[in-house]
């Protein structure tokens, strides 16, 4: 209706521009004529690219001031407002379901053959440092991050607006500082762990056995890092170079592209990366803690039951036995 | 989404006065913030927990003027310091600081509007970049002392080189910026300390028009206004960019151009904002107005579109001018100048038949060899057509600053004592009895000049009656050898005023010249580039002075309305206005009881008022002796009553009634007979009463003319059968004198007093007395009761005999990239003038020779940016505008960019043909230009040939923005009858740097 | 009930930036902070137009609707204004406003960016009315005071109108039939859902 009443609109307003021409003295139609060439906002919008905008020439230095009309800024509204939360919500909303989901069906999965009451050394201070550096910068980003998405619908109302203005402001300060501690913890990361990440075809067969999640008793052969996890390592690899990069210029403005087009794009890519980030860890989170008896230890104390090894990364313990046997004293270094 | 609730409404009919003011949109009053508090838990009590942030200071780090609304607010209204159209600004005062700034609705010229310079005004007071206090070089080093020591020091300074070399060795550079009274003040400085060298920036500004139309029909000034441009059908610009130097006048052009549908047609080598906004644009070659015009006027007589009655009547010599014309086809006009033949026809029928219409020029006009030519080139366009001296005709000259068209009124002029008298000794007597000084005293001050280079000796008198240097070559005065310049001795010192030192071409020169000055003395708001441009080691004085919101005084617009400004706060620091500068200078030099004698003074300030009535006084000729302080005050205080486009307020107005808005000159006889003022010059459809007028009998009643078989006839240069409305002489007829009333019996009308003045004036020769220097005004009171004009009823001149080509014709400029063109059309031949030589043709004979057209193949001209004005010191110091405008730019067309690998917002360096010159730029690439034509604003200095100059400005005084001066590289070139410069073209080469 | 809004006639802009500094002056803006600005479109050719830009007070404002934490409201009059003591300074509005107006003074580290401020239309803040609090923060409240954004109010050429909608666009219909053209109501389809129905 609106869109019928504009066209309307646009019509009469040519037919006037018509009848006005015509109204004029035959020597106001001299060519060339700066006025009879004007340019038109109309025509603009109209000639308009998605994701393109109007823009001139202006004599301060401030190049996206040059930007007359981005319309893309109601697109990028759009998605801010409507397509953003409902992936996210999607996909945490989605996640938690299915733990959920799986807690009810297999419940928590056991060591099936008992604890051992033998620990064997998984992860070394350092691994456990730089595992941690990560995680918990993550939960603050994550949270002040999701605040900024959803937190005037869920918290606003119960603080009210000052107090959650303070409540977000604070959170953005924690999350341009924790930013880089967790970049630091990614690049670390990748460096101690990559090599035992590297695919290769146990993978595949791990894969097959659907990592003996779901039934009880399989066990398929892994190494130091099996598939699911490798899995974990590659998302936060990549999922981590991704969004400290955007972040890094949602942090410098403008180093990431010279208009505001390009802020929207990195400010997307960060949203939406961020969502599914924060499910992929959910689960991550769930398998390493309440979702599997005896896996906490490996990041919690670093020392796992041997049970709990031989049944998750059976080719690794006897890799690790081999290597006690050569060293007496049994203490091995994670590296 | 929250919605804050009105509750009241108790303001809602002082918006709407606003929405009248405004003619559209309104406000609703105050609004209920409460509701909002109370939701956001802002309010009071509203936070239970974590209170309100207080990250990210919202705190600006500056102290903030606000206004206290608690208080009360003191309006005073002052004009626009930038351009000449005359913006009111009204001021907001608040315990004597200037705290706000309110639309000033009432003016007829502005309507409560601005442009980005006269917004951004109250930085000028405001701004910390303005010098605080007196600063003497030492050794290299800016040493602060007292005013007395700067006083002293500069005048035994003067003392001493006086004695030494004469007092022609002291140049006197004034300024635009002067009120009426600080011009008038500064002139009448320099006749006391004996030096016609006194100028200001109407040299390189309008000088050529000042002479090319008072030559034409008598008086140098726009004839019509901003605001008569309304009634205009067609307007055409010609090297006048008003978008950007008059921004304001545009609101009345393109009114007037809604209103009338009304033939807008711009003249440019540049695609300027105002061409934007025309119905035509023409591109066409720089330097080659004439050509142009007489293309023009060729269609014009081929046609018979000329208005030949009032050339019969008001006209003379248009033969001579058909006669020119008649060479310019289309073809060589086309050749010339690049405009289509076709497209001139048009423009020219349109122009002829469209009327009235109007021609409005500026720089682009004036500032070439030619440009006397060229003005008087645009007049006879104006003329064959018919339209002078109506509505919405005219020649609508845009001057530059706030007060340039009152400065050069007031003399601050080479050639003229104080409105437009010339240096003959009747002039002279003239003032000498205004002034109540004796005419041989001011004799006794000017310097007998010694018989040198082969030229004769000039008694003091002589001197007396010779014009000085012109601003344009200070430098030169001061460099050349000393039998080159015919005067006692070079220029020693410079004592400047509030002039810009990057305004002027070839500043290589002037580099030299300063450094080689014993003495300089800038008096100025700002150091200005002059104290940052050379290495002066000791010998240089600033001395700060006011801006004028910190002075009272009159101001001329463009438009010869004289508006009063009131002083909005005292001066800033240890500044002083110019009226208290000047006084102390002849105070320390024995002068100033002499000079001040009808002038109260108090605690060393010389009063505005006085200086203004003393003008009065003596401004008979130009007709600035109706407008009294008190007279100007009442239409400063009643501007509402004035009509927007006839600037005239209604007959019953108390005060004001019948009078044009600002009185604009000449506004004849005493402030008593209550003259209204005349809005349009040489306006036969009024009454003389009502601001009516002819051409001016300036240049005798008859000529000879040698026809062509010897014999010679006189023809007479009075009107015939034109005549001003209620005239009682109902044709031509010379200027007034007692003489002139006796024959007509009209003397009988003469009041005592008045027969009693003109009698003792006179003496033995009574009857030679005439209007312009009749101290009792009588001569003008009786020829005003009869209805003719005092100054004469003639005709225009088409052909200034008494100039360099009477007839004008066009001339290649010096540096001319149409090598081939100089063999036609030749610069003037060498010469003489204004005590220095003039080698405009051997300039251009040598750059033909060493093909440095080839080496430098780019034409460059120059142009203003509206956020800066002149040499832009006071508004490259102003943080609001100096945001706008960071660099300094070349504007070069894509083509020329391309073939020297320049891409856009790149560096390179534009270098010159003279002197090695170059200047390190950023490059605009753009249309604007056409190809082979580059394009810089002239407002920047503070860099020179790629060095950045800032640490050589005192401390804290450095303007925000530097950057290279386009007249590094501009060129030699002179108008031989103002010594106006080719600022408007020359030739470059531009590559990346 | 009067709905506000600002329409430059780029027929009439000269580009003379005096909007600029008048509201430079008038509120007292720093240095790199532009609650207007003036943008040429096709400059140096010809169709050269200039358009004066700032906040045009959106209807259904985005930036309101991608704050996160809600600290725009709309005033009676349909002036769109912020609270500084609620912004947090994150950008977001900045990308929703399809015309450039929200700006950010730079503070502290790396970049990041002070409270927003941008083009008040002149109608101050959440503090009382025509306090040192209220212009220290967002600048003059000329609306308080019964006048309109010293902007429109000093427009060399009468170019940049504001105030009620309904009246500024009889204006400029008006002047679009007197001179006989007219390149558009500048960033009213876009702003409101609307254009200058001629």
């Amino acid at each position: 209706m609106n869109t019928a009443i504009q066209f309307i609109r646009a019509g009469a307003f040519a037919l006037l521009l018509i009848f006005v021409a015509a109204a004029q003295p035959a020597v106001a139609q001299q060519a060339p004529n700066p006025t009879a060439q004007s340019v038109k906002e109309e025509q603009l919008l109209k000639a308009l690219q998605p994701g393109s905008v109007i823009s001139g020439r202006i004599t301060i230095p401030d190049g996206s001031a040059a930007t007359l009309i981005q319309p893309e800024g109601q697109d990028w509204r759009q998605f801010h407002q409507g397509t953003l939360p409902i992936i996210g919500a999607i996909s945490i909303i989605g996640i938690i379901t299915l733990l959920a989901l799986f807690y009810a069906t297999r419940g928590r999965i056991k060591i099936d053959a008992g604890f051992s009451g033998r620990t064997i050394t998984r992860f070394g201070g350092f691994d456990r440092f730089v595992h941690w550096l990560t995680a918990g910068t993550f939960i603050v980003l994550a949270l002040s991050g999701l605040n900024l998405s959803f937190g005037k619908f869920l918290i606003l109302p119960i603080f009210g607006d000052a107090a959650f203005a303070t409540l977000t402001g604070y959170g953005k300060v924690v999350h341009n500082y924790l930013s880089f501690p967790f970049m630091v913890g990614i690049a670390l990361m990748f460096v101690i762990w990559v090599k035992d990440n590297i695919p290769n075809k146990l993978d595949l067969d791990w894969i097959k056995a659907g990592g003996g999640l779901f039934v009880k008793g399989v066990h398929p052969p892994a190494k130091r890092f099996n598939a699911g996890q490798k899995g974990v390592f590659w998302i936060v690899a990549f999922g981590g170079v991704v969004i400290s990069v955007s972040g890094w210029f949602l942090l410098f403005p403008f180093t990431g592209g010279q208009i505001v087009g390009d802020q929207q794009f990195w400010v997307n890519v960060h949203a939406v990366l961020a969502m599914i980030f924060i499910s992929a860890m959910l689960a991550h989170a769930y398998i390493g803690s309440v979702g599997m008896e005896g896996a906490f230890d490996a990041m919690g104390s670093g020392e796992v039951d041997e049970n709990w090894a031989k049944e998750h990364h059976s080719l690794w313990v006897e890799e690790q036995k081999k290597l006690a046997g050569a060293s007496p004293k049994g203490a091995v270094p994670a590296e | 989404m929250l919605i804050k609730r009105k509750d009241s409404s108790a303001r809602a009919s002082r918006s709407d006065s606003r929405l009248q003011a405004m003619s559209s949109g309104l406000s609703s009053g105050t609004l209920d913030r409460r509701s909002f508090l109370r939701r956001s838990g802002l309010a009071a009590g509203g936070v239970a927990t974590l209170g309100v942030g207080t990250l990210g200071s919202v705190k600006k780090a500056e102290a903030i003027a606000a206004i206290d609304h608690t208080k009360k607010v003191e309006l005073k209204k002052n004009m626009c310091t930038h351009c000449s159209v005359g913006c009111s600004i009204i001021g907001e005062m608040q315990n004597g600081v200037w705290v706000g700034q309110e639309p000033a609705w009432d003016s007829p010229i502005n309507r409560g509007t601005h442009c980005a310079k006269g917004s951004a005004s109250r930085e000028l007071v405001f701004g910390d970049r303005r010098l605080k206090y007196p600063l003497k070089l030492v050794n290299g080093q800016w040493t602060r002392v007292s005013w007395d020591l700067a006083i002293n020091e500069i005048g035994d300074k003067m003392t001493a080189i006086r004695e030494k070399s004469g007092a022609d060795s002291v140049y006197m550079l004034g300024s635009a910026k002067f009120t009426n009274e600080g011009a008038y003040l500064f002139r009448k400085f320099s006749a006391f300390w004996g030096t016609n060298s006194v100028d200001h920036q109407a040299r390189i500004c309008h000088s050529t028009t000042v002479a090319g139309v008072a030559n034409t029909w008598g008086y140098g000034a726009q004839t019509n206004s901003y605001n008569d441009i309304r009634n205009a059908k067609t307007i055409i610009f010609m090297g006048s960019n008003a978008a950007e130097a008059h921004p304001v006048s545009m609101q009345h052009i393109l009114t007037g151009k809604e209103t009338n549908r009304a033939n807008v047609i711009v003249f440019d080598p540049r695609f300027t904002r105002t061409a934007a906004h025309a119905t035509e644009y023409v591109r066409f070659r720089s330097g080659t107005d004439i050509a142009v015009i007489w293309g023009m006027m060729h269609h014009i007589f081929a046609n018979g579109w000329e208005d030949k009655e009032f050339i019969r009547q008001r006209v003379d010599g248009m033969d001579a001018i058909r006669a020119e014309v008649a060479k310019w086809t289309p073809a060589e006009v086309e050749r010339v100048s690049g405009i289509p033949g076709e497209q001139l026809k048009k423009i020219a029928e349109t122009f002829a038949k469209q009327r009235p219409s109007t021609f409005i020029w500026c720089m682009g006009g004036t500032q070439h060899t030619v440009g006397t030519a060229n003005v008087r080139a645009y007049c006879n366009l104006l003329l064959a057509t018919g339209n002078v001296g109506s509505n919405g005709t005219g020649a609508n000259i845009f001057r530059g600053h706030t007060n340039v068209q009152g400065a050069t009124d007031l003399g601050l002029d080479i050639g003229t004592l104080p409105l437009y008298y010339g240096l003959v000794e009747g002039a002279w007597r003239h003032w000498a009895r205004v002034w109540e000084v004796p005419y041989d005293y001011f004799e006794s001050r000017f310097d007998e000049v010694p018989a040198k280079g082969g030229r004769p000796a000039r008694t003091k008198k002589q001197n007396m009656e010779t014009p000085g240097i012109p601003s344009t070559r200070w430098f030169d005065a001061v460099s050349h050898k000393a039998d080159d310049v015919d005067q006692k001795d070079n220029v020693k010192a410079m004592v400047v005023f509030g002039h810009g030192g990057n305004t002027i071409p070839r500043m290589p020169d002037s580099v030299k010249a300063l450094e080689d000055l014993d003495l300089l003395v800038v008096a100025d708001p700002h150091p200005t580039t002059f104290a940052a441009l050379s290495g002066r080691k000791n010998g240089t004085y600033l001395l700060p002075i006011c801006t004028s919101f910190e002075v009272d005084g009159s101001r001329t617009a463009s438009n010869r309305s004289i508006q009063w400004g009131e002083k909005f706060v005292e001066p800033i620091f240890e500044s002083k206005d110019d009226y208290e500068a000047i006084y102390l200078l002849s105070k320390k030099l024995g002068f100033a009881d002499a000079m001040f004698k009808n002038i109260k003074v108090v605690n060393n300030k010389p009063i505005a008022e006085d200086l203004l009535r003393e003008i009065n006084k003596g401004g008979f000729s130009t007709g600035y002796s109706g407008q009294s302080p008190e007279r100007i005050k009442a239409h400063m205080a009643n501007q509402g009553k004035f009509d927007i486009v006839t600037l005239r307020a209604p007959a019953n107005e108390a005060g004001v009634g019948g009078d044009y808005y600002g009185l604009p000159w000449p506004c004849w006889g005493k402030p008593e007979i209550k003259h209204p003022g005349t809005h349009i010059l040489y306006n036969t459809n009024l009454h003389v009463k009502d601001g009516g007028g002819t051409f001016r009998a300036r240049f005798g009643v008859v000529r000879e003319e040698k026809a062509a078989d010897g014999t010679s006839k006189q023809i007479s240069m009075l009107a015939d059968g034109s005549f001003s409305k209620g005239s009682e002489l109902t044709d031509g007829y010379p200027e007034f004198t007692l003489g002139v009333l006796k024959k007509l019996g009209w003397d009988k009308d003469l009041t005592e007093a008045e027969a009693n003045q003109i009698n003792a004036q006179g003496g033995a020769n009574a009857d030679g007395v005439g209007w312009a220097v009749d101290l009792s005004g009588g001569i003008i009171r009786v020829c005003l009761e009869h209805g003719v004009l005092p100054y004469g009823n003639a005709k225009a001149r088409a052909v200034a005999y008494n100039l360099p080509d009477p007839v004008p014709v066009h001339r290649e400029p010096i540096y001319t990239p149409r090598t081939d063109l100089v063999a036609q059309y030749p610069t003037r031949p060498d010469g003489r003038q204004f005590r220095m030589a003039n080698i405009g043709a051997t300039v251009q004979k040598a750059a033909v020779d060493k093909g440095v057209a080839k080496q430098f193949p780019i034409i460059l001209t120059s142009g203003r940016l509206v956020e800066y004005e002149g040499g832009g010191e006071e508004t490259r110091s102003n943080k609001w505008l100096a945001e706008l405008q960071q660099d300094m730019f070349v504007e070069i067309n894509p083509a020329d960019a391309a073939a020297r690998g320049v891409r856009d917002g790149g560096w390179v360096w534009v270098s010159g043909p003279e002197a090695n010159s170059k200047a390190r730029v950023k490059a605009l690439v753009t249309e604007r230009v056409g190809k082979g034509v580059a394009f810089m604003p002239f407002h920047f200095a503070g860099w020179f040939q790629g060095v950045d100059q800032r640490g050589n400005y005192p401390k804290g005084t450095d303007p925000i923005v530097l950057g290279e001066s386009v007249n590094t590289v501009t060129t030699y070139g002179y108008d031989p009858v103002t010594g106006m410069h080719e600022g408007k073209v020359t030739l470059c080469q531009i590559s990346a740097a | 009930m009067a709905r506000v809004k600002f329409l430059c006639d780029a027929d009439r802009c000269i580009e003379c930036n005096a909007c600029v500094t008048a509201c430079k002056n008038e509120n007292d803006v720093p240095w790199g902070i532009n609650r207007r600005r003036v943008v040429t479109i096709n400059d140096g050719l010809p169709g050269e137009r200039s358009v004066s830009m700032a906040c045009m007070h959106c209807t259904d404002a985005p930036c309101a609707a991608v704050c996160p934490v809600n600290c725009f409201y709309t005033t009676v009059d349909a002036v769109v204004l912020h609270s500084k003591d609620l912004c947090i300074g994150c950008g977001y509005c900045f990308y929703a406003c399809p015309f450039g107006a929200p700006q950010y003074p730079r503070v502290g580290n790396f970049g990041s960016r002070g409270k927003m401020d941008k083009c008040t239309y002149c109608a101050g803040g959440p503090e009382a009315d025509l306090t040192q609090a209220e212009y220290v923060k967002y600048g003059a409240n000329r609306l308080a005071e019964g006048k309109l954004p010293i902007c429109a109010e000093m427009c060399s050429t009468k170019a940049l109108l504001a105030g009620d909608g309904a009246i500024i666009a009889e204006i400029y219909k008006e002047r679009v039939t007197r001179r006989g053209y007219g390149s558009g109501a500048w960033g009213w389809k876009t702003a409101y859902k609307d254009g200058v129905a001629l």
